[in-house]
């Protein structure tokens, strides 16, 4: 029983000690971990490629980068969806790493907090990569970040049942509720797509709010209802599941996997998994237009490396050297084939497509896509909510399609 | 009979409770890691997912069980003598106290864990054993102290009074006769303060920086990409997760059964 | 047993009072190392929490340290959102509806799970199963279950002609809520049943023996011998299930994340969704702080039934 008191009382005097630390000052500077001087030998790099196979093809671009600049890494990865709450505890106890990859629409926000360095003064630029990623990751006429490899959302159809029911890959939103409502059958919806209350659903929203000549910063216009319009037509019609509120873009899969959805709005990320289910004959179009004379435009995805501010300047210069090396034509080409993603710089493009056919139409989609911070920088996110929550509305019923933005907004 | 009637009744209700448990099973023999397309019963079951959790969640689910059990006696040492004193001493302090340690369980786990970041940071607790355990002890210790003293407030007062008329001193009739009486409110503190180790993800997301030190809870994440989910192994990781921690539930159960509470009261 | 507690507390009043100086000191140590534990562990977050809801708290705070004070604003702001009034009844609806049914459901098993049968111990730990599954697993899987084309419950539903039509557990706002209560609902069982059943098992057979003499059984026995027993573990149970109740977070989030729109929304996901959807930190304390406050209204009602349950 003796040794049971000391225990506790040693936990005592750790908790103690762990109070005074805690209550020690906050905002005080702690020192980054480094000598200075230009013989910098590691770096600390924290991104959410957490899961295979893409943890380890990512560490093989920065391993290579690594050797190029002679220095070893140490990386930290963590789950999506927990990152940015890891980047500000980092952030608040001055312990960010070396090197930070940050989601394309959150580039802009962490910049406006002042955190990470301008690209420009470091000797990188955004030359020769496409306008809108270059928009998403640049805040106030500087450069952030810079994203090797991007992606973008488009239309997947199941080959077999659209021979089946004679039916071709719709080119207009007509033909897309016409097509969706003839492979319906029981068992089976002919469209899937995400909708869900999360800044997902905006994102999938995004192909036809914007090839409608929607706009985010004026979501009360015809161009954007119309739109919403489509996807409760589709809803309402029976051609698409009611679930569609609740999927994820994984769920989403699974129902085209699982034969339950003979077409999807989805990105080439899930490729890999349809591959892995051959009896799936699949193929991707842009996504459909609302009327012929307008071109199909869908939001950049894909995340940015970006430098945080150091106060050891050789750390911060080998840093964006380092990021600098991820962005290569090689590493943007070698990351683009492992993963089913697509090069950032608009002279890559065509080698890419000739290399992997597969990637044609989200190739052709990039060329015209707009960043989802282009044109809002830090407030998109206060839109993209109202925009899920407009879809929710109208989707549930709660409101009708005219009045569903206006009372998302709180109006 | 009648008994056997107990029986079959206590499994009918145990298997409407466990159905979402087989579904989950289920789910773990399926290919695809859901249930879309599935029957009452994996026909075509794969292995697939098992034989990548079993690969890759050994070594998180052994930090796991350490975890657990370390929050369980660091958290009894801690609660135990203190529900005692709450429940027998009288003092306002007691009712400060326990509302205290009430309100203890309303703050976000969030913030606790940015708290405890911070301070990791600064002793170097970051990335070890004993910062898990001491983080998980912020649910342990109240949740003990609250269920032990609410147990400790029925203990015959007798029995104490017994021991210390004969001379003992307050610890030692606390450790001779308290402790023995209390195994099985102890033991049912423990099983949950376990529990609450077990199921954590939040301290354990927050306080470790790289791969060595990793939970289950966490390690079960490498499934679960940001875009691409292999539920799969998802579910296959859970699945083989829960089985030692059952044995060792069952084990536990099985020492209160023979332990000599009853004889002790009488 | 009323008459035998009193006599008993009387009679260790008298004993304390003697040793009262002598024993001081191991009283201090008794309570001590819990002490600077919850100290230690609670004590910076609860002030951090309180301090942040009277600021300006946003994303560029963690970076600079600056946040300027802004007295209630944070709290008017909540107050004010469309969002809140919905949030309270929802969160009220929850947690009632949680408590309501996992403590009657669980009292139930634990008297049953109290009758000695062949397998009941083993019964009553596989129980406890659900509480082993990481909460991202238990809530995917109910996901699926509740799927309104391919959930299995549908499916077996409409198999056995007890609805014409598939429920949308999950896709209808007036039906989300109550899907979100129920699966709630079984996550909280094993808890009451274990805690519950432990308090029953305390109870000694004599009294039951004693009772039965004096004719109470079945009904009687419950009304006269179990229920004043268990009364202090029933107390806590319940206190404990409030507390944990009404800032349930992850299950909601895993299963409507909210929606569909916002008809699943409580105080906590709203609280959630201030702090790490629209980096209004300074309102997520705030409304974390309303949550709170709610608590310690149960609380104090908790303290003062045990008190009174001391002094009877």
């Amino acid at each position: 029983m003796i040794s049971k008191r000391i225990a506790a009382a040693l936990a005592g005097a750790t908790t103690v000690s762990l109070l005074l630390a805690a209550c020690g000052d906050n905002g005080g500077g702690s020192q980054s971990s480094s000598s200075s001087g230009d013989s910098v030998k590691s770096l600390t790099i924290l991104d959410y490629y957490n899961n295979e196979p893409d943890k380890t093809l990512v560490q093989k671009g920065l391993d290579s980068c690594a050797s190029t600049l002679g220095i070893t890494i140490k990386r930290e990865t963590v789950p999506g969806e927990t990152l940015i709450q890891k980047v500000l505890q980092q952030a608040s106890s001055k312990t960010l790493p070396d090197v930070l990859m940050l989601d394309n629409p959150d580039v802009q926000q962490i910049a406006a907090t002042g955190a990470l360095a301008p690209l420009n003064d470091l000797g990188l630029s955004g030359d020769g990569v496409i306008q809108g990623m270059v928009d998403a990751t640049s805040y106030q006429g500087k450069l952030y970040g810079l994203a090797p490899v991007t992606n973008t959302i488009a239309l997947f159809y199941n080959k077999d049942m659209l021979t089946e029911a004679g039916v071709q890959p719709p080119k207009t939103w007509d033909e897309l509720k016409a097509a969706a409502k003839k492979l319906t059958k029981p068992g089976r919806y002919g469209m899937a797509f995400n909708a869900n209350a999360t800044y997902e659903g905006s994102w999938q929203f995004l192909p036809a709010m914007w090839t409608n000549g929607g706009d985010e910063t004026d979501l009360n216009t015809p161009q954007v209802t119309e739109a919403l319009q489509l996807w409760t037509d589709l809803v309402q019609s029976g051609s698409a599941s009611k679930s569609v509120i609740n999927w994820t873009q994984g769920d989403v899969n699974d129902q085209f996997i699982a034969g339950k959805a003979a077409m999807m709005v989805n990105g080439p990320w899930q490729i890999p998994a349809l591959n892995k289910n051959p009896k799936i004959k699949w193929d991707v179009v842009t996504f459909p237009l609302n009327k012929p004379d307008q071109k199909p435009v869908a939001p950049l995805g894909g995340e940015a490396w970006t430098v945080p501010l150091n106060k050891d300047q050789a750390k911060e210069q080998k840093a964006a050297d380092f990021v600098k090396c991820l962005n290569s034509d090689e590493n943007e080409l070698a990351w683009a084939k492992a993963r089913y993603t697509i090069p950032t710089k608009t002279a890559l493009l065509d080698e890419y497509v000739k290399e992997v056919p597969s990637m044609k139409a989200f190739t052709e989609q990039v060329k015209t896509a707009r960043s989802r911070t282009g044109k809002l920088g830090d407030k998109w996110p206060a839109a993209a909510k109202v925009i899920y929550q407009a879809i929710q509305l109208a989707l549930t019923g709660k409101a009708s399609v005219q009045d569903a933005f206006k009372q998302a907004s709180g109006g | 009979m009648r008994r056997t009637a107990y029986t079959v009744i206590g499994v009918l209700i145990l298997c409407v409770m466990l159905f979402p448990v087989y579904w989950m099973l289920n789910a773990s023999l399926q290919p695809s890691g859901n249930t879309l397309t599935a029957g009452f019963l994996p026909l075509h079951p794969t292995f697939s997912g098992y034989k990548r959790a079993f690969d890759e969640q050994g070594g998180n689910l052994v930090t796991s069980v350490i975890i657990a059990v370390g929050t369980v006696v660091l958290s009894l040492a801690i609660a135990t003598p203190c529900a005692y004193a709450l429940s027998q001493f009288r003092s306002r302090w007691v009712s400060i106290g326990l509302l205290a340690i009430l309100i203890s369980q309303m703050i976000p786990g969030i913030v606790i864990a940015n708290a405890l970041y911070t301070a990791y940071e600064r002793i170097g607790l970051l990335n070890s054993i004993p910062g898990l355990i001491i983080a998980n002890c912020s649910s342990g210790i109240p949740f003990a102290i609250l269920i032990l003293r609410s147990f400790m407030m029925s203990l015959p007062p007798s029995l104490v009074e017994a021991a210390r008329v004969d001379g003992a001193g307050l610890f030692r009739a606390f450790v001779a006769i308290v402790l023995p009486i209390s195994k099985n409110s102890l033991i049912t503190a423990g099983l949950f303060s376990f529990l609450f180790s077990w199921s954590d993800f939040l301290f354990a997301l927050t306080l470790t920086t790289k791969g060595g030190v990793r939970p289950v809870t966490l390690g079960i994440y490498q499934y679960l990409g940001t875009q691409v989910q292999n539920w799969n192994a998802v579910m296959a990781t859970a699945v083989l997760s829960a089985i030692p921690a059952i044995v060792l539930l069952i084990a536990a159960q099985k020492y209160i059964a023979a332990g000599a509470i009853g004889g002790a009261v009488k | 047993m009323v008459t035998l507690t009193r006599t008993t507390v009387a009679g260790r009043e008298r004993v304390r009072g003697r040793r009262r100086r002598g024993e001081d000191l191991t009283k201090i140590l008794f309570v001590l190392p819990a002490a600077v534990a919850m100290l230690a562990l609670f004590g910076y977050p609860v002030v951090k929490n309180l301090l942040m809801s009277l600021q300006d708290y946003t994303l560029r705070t963690f970076f600079t340290g600056e946040a300027p004070w802004i007295g209630l604003q944070n709290y008017s702001a909540v107050v004010k959102d469309q969002l809140f009034s919905d949030a309270m009844v929802n969160t009220a609806l929850f947690t009632i509806g949680s408590i309501a049914f996992q403590f009657a459901i669980g009292l139930a098993l634990a008297l049953f799970f109290r009758q000695r049968f062949p397998l009941g111990g083993l019964l009553r730990s596989l129980l406890l199963l659900p509480w082993l599954l990481p909460l991202i697993v238990s809530s995917a899987t109910w996901r699926s279950i509740l799927e309104q084309d391919s959930g299995i419950l549908n499916r077996s539903l409409l198999g056995l002609h007890v609805i014409n039509d598939p429920v949308p557990w999950l896709n209808s706002p007036s039906v989300a809520l109550i899907a979100v209560i129920g699966v709630n609902i079984w996550i909280g069982i094993p808890f009451n049943v274990t805690l519950l059943y432990s308090g029953l098992a305390e109870i000694p057979d004599e009294l039951y023996e004693a009772g039965q003499l004096d004719g109470a059984t079945g009904w009687r026995a419950f009304r006269y011998i179990t229920w004043p027993n268990l009364r202090s573990v029933a107390s806590v149970v319940l206190m404990l299930g409030v507390v944990y109740t009404i800032k349930v977070l992850d299950i909601i989030l895993g299963l409507t994340g909210g929606g569909p729109a916002n008809a699943t929304q409580t105080l906590a996901t709203q609280s959630y969704e201030k702090s790490f959807v629209d980096f209004k930190f300074g309102q997520g304390a705030a409304l974390s702080n309303i949550l709170i406050a709610i608590s310690f209204v149960f609380a104090v009602f908790y303290l003062r039934s045990t008190r009174r349950a001391v002094d009877e």
